[in-house]
């Protein structure tokens, strides 16, 4: 079995048309973190940021072009990226949904708010996206604003108290105009705003690209006979 | 910025929050005026010998506020200030304890008291650069302390001079990428280098060879924010608080089934039932708890007949479980223990690093049997495997507690509910009310 912190890297089929090249600036923004540390090999994390932020997530090209920029082995990115949940190897919405679902949610109803969020973005499973690529999900583990109960984190803010009625608001808000998204942080704080990259530099065709998969690591599961529930 | 909930220095005896609330606490200005901020800064650097401080450290008898509770001041003293080349202050805000939410409580709150705590550590130990290792889900957080320290480099708290002193001080951010595993100290240090998160086996410890190679001192975010009280006031004053061995005040976050979540601040030696059924107000009307977790996700479970139990570390080892991250996770009598396990057996196997096997193993293994168990497939069979893969978890098996925390997670359940389990594992009934699929 894989470690359970090792997701699998999906690969492109040969023949599928690629737009994962990062662009110059990125690259050139990736090539100088390495002096900010002590030591190069600290800017991995900071230089994927990067790559994730300007494609939505993480290509196996992409890690490719981190690895060169950071004359790292590529194999070696590759494992950072696929140890760290906030890295993302497959397509997600333009709008991720990360609904805590630990112990403390859970004791005040983050179940139930999973159930609201999946019915309403139509979708079921955690790699994929809404039919108009604007939304996914994630169950994540707690997030640290558990008097806030039960809470997710969406567009780079935390969001509390939460109920079907506000995920509602969230997700009406997004459908009816692209709000503008909160600055995105950086290592350093150097970048103003996260733009919308992916939106403009994707080609026709990308939105089926950004389809659903089929998972292949995904863990094989003791069916179920009936759903125990919680009181 | 977020509602309050919590303490913010409504009790004589509030430390950390005694200037929460304060409008625009965040502001550097505000801080120093209203708050008597970076006066400690001063009297560090310009009144104290390195030495000095360390010593009030340890008059104070400070014990870490990450979870293991070691004691503050004989950590920095292990840091050799005489060593040659660069030596590091890391601080740990990666919070992601189950049920803990006081570092981001003090990050939104009073990011400065952290940035003045971090520069009294520095010059107290010998380090010139700090590195504050945050969790990338802490967006709010990170922006808050990127611009107190920005607000103090241009105060010159933060350069090559702090106020006239011949001692070059930095802190700089590092963004973690979602791995609880990055709360252990040296798990966190290989993640700063940019690398896969997997602990260090110790010896060498941080304080010999930590971040990138040197000498480090890691401490807790709230930890740190405890130093500038107690070089403000000595660290006898410190010791009074609290008990003994357990001295002063800590941050409590207390969530689940309560009518007040919120993140209070707390004597050490009060008892959990202060905390919880009067500073949270209590179970929902009609509901009783039936068990809390007092230190963490990661603590040994405590029943509702135990909560006359204190606070202090002491009174909880003998209890059977730990002071841990001070997350208190209550839950009433209308949810299931074996469910809770069942869900916290998930997060620790999901966060298993993967590099010592019975935990990479062992969790998945209880996971697998609680979900036989709820799904009305139990026999004494899984009952008797839970508590072995509990045992393999347990005593020093793996590099780092994590594995530990799953065990205890089965075991302290098991230990004050096994009725709970048979009437699931062998009756295939929940006591909750709902009865489960027959087998």
């Amino acid at each position: 079995m894989n470690s359970p912190r090792t997701k699998s890297v999906p690969r492109e089929s040969a023949g599928t048309p690629l737009n994962t090249a990062l662009s110059a600036h990125v690259l050139d923004e990736i090539k100088e973190l390495p002096a900010k540390y002590p030591q190069p090999r600290s800017a991995v994390m900071p230089a994927l940021d990067l790559a994730q932020e300007e494609l939505g997530h993480l290509t196996p090209e992409a890690m490719t072009e981190v690895a060169e920029a950071l004359q790292l082995d590529p194999g070696y990115v590759e494992g950072v990226a696929t140890f760290y949940s906030l890295f993302h190897l497959e397509p997600v919405g333009r709008h991720r949904f990360y609904v805590c679902t630990n112990l403390s949610c859970m004791l005040r109803g983050a179940n139930e708010i999973v159930d609201h969020v999946k019915r309403s973005i139509g979708v079921e499973r955690a790699d994929q996206v809404s039919a108009d690529g604007l939304f996914s999900f994630e169950e994540v583990e707690c997030l640290g604003a558990c008097e806030f109960a039960p809470m997710m984190r969406l567009d780079h803010r935390f969001h509390y108290d939460l109920t079907a009625e506000r995920i509602d608001a969230l997700i009406a808000q997004r459908r009816s105009s692209l709000p503008p998204l909160t600055p995105a942080l950086s290592p350093e704080g150097e970048r103003e705003i996260a733009k919308p990259k992916r939106e403009t530099a994707k080609p026709k065709g990308e939105r089926e690209a950004a389809t659903p998969k089929k998972v292949t690591a995904e863990r094989p599961r003791a069916p179920r006979k009936k759903k125990a529930a919680d009181g | 910025m977020a509602e309050l909930r919590g303490s913010h220095g409504d009790q004589p005896n509030h430390i950390l929050t005694r200037w929460f609330g304060t409008p625009d606490l965040h502001k550097l200005e505000v801080y120093s005026s209203k708050a008597g901020g970076y006066t400690a800064l001063r009297k560090a650097l310009v009144d104290m010998a390195p030495a000095d401080i360390t010593n009030e450290v340890k008059t104070s008898g400070l014990r870490g506020r990450g979870g293991a509770g070691f004691a503050t001041g004989v950590k920095w003293g292990f840091i050799n200030r005489d060593a040659p080349g660069p030596k590091y202050v890391v601080i740990n805000a990666d919070e992601s304890e189950p049920g803990t939410s006081k570092d981001r409580y003090i990050l939104e709150n009073s990011p400065h008291l952290l940035v003045e705590g971090i520069l009294i550590a520095a010059y107290a130990v010998g380090a010139n650069q700090a590195w504050v290792y945050i969790r990338g889900e802490y967006d709010e957080p990170y922006r808050m302390l990127h611009e107190a320290i920005e607000e103090a480099r241009a105060k010159g708290y933060v350069g090559p001079k702090p106020l006239g002193k011949d001692y070059p001080l930095d802190i700089r951010l590092y963004r973690g990428h979602g791995a609880y595993i990055c709360g252990e100290e040296t798990a966190l240090l290989e993640s700063l280098e940019g690398k896969r998160a997997q602990p260090r086996s110790r010896p060498p410890f941080p304080a010999v060879k930590g971040a990138w190679g040197r000498p480090t001192l890691l401490n807790n975010v709230e930890t740190l924010c405890t130093v500038p009280w107690i070089v403000n006031n000595g660290g006898a004053a410190y010791a009074k608080l609290g008990t003994e061995k357990s001295p002063g005040t800590r941050l409590m976050s207390v969530s689940g089934n309560v009518r007040n979540p919120g993140v209070y601040e707390v004597e050490l030696g009060q008892t959990f039932r202060h905390v919880i059924m009067e500073l949270a107000g209590g179970p929902p009307e009609g509901r009783r708890v039936k068990v809390f977790w007092p230190g963490g996700s990661s603590a040994p479970v405590l029943p509702e007949s135990m909560l006359d139990t204190h606070t202090d570390m002491e009174a909880l080892a003998a209890a059977r479980s730990m002071g841990g991250s001070g997350g208190v996770i209550v839950m009433d009598d209308s949810h299931c223990v074996v469910r809770a396990a069942h869900r916290l057996l998930k997060f620790y196997a999901h966060e298993s690093c993967g590099k010592c096997t019975p935990c990479r193993i062992g969790q998945d293994w209880a996971v697998r049997t609680y979900e036989r168990i709820l799904a009305g497939e139990g026999s004494q069979v899984e009952l008797d495997i839970l508590q072995r893969v509990s045992d393999g978890l347990q005593n020093g098996r793996c590099l780092c507690g994590l594995g530990d925390s799953g065990g205890w997670v089965i075991d302290s359940t098991l230990r004050h509910f096994r009725d709970e389990y048979e009437d699931h594992a062998l009756r295939h009934e929940c006591n909750v009310g709902k009865v489960m699929a027959s087998a």
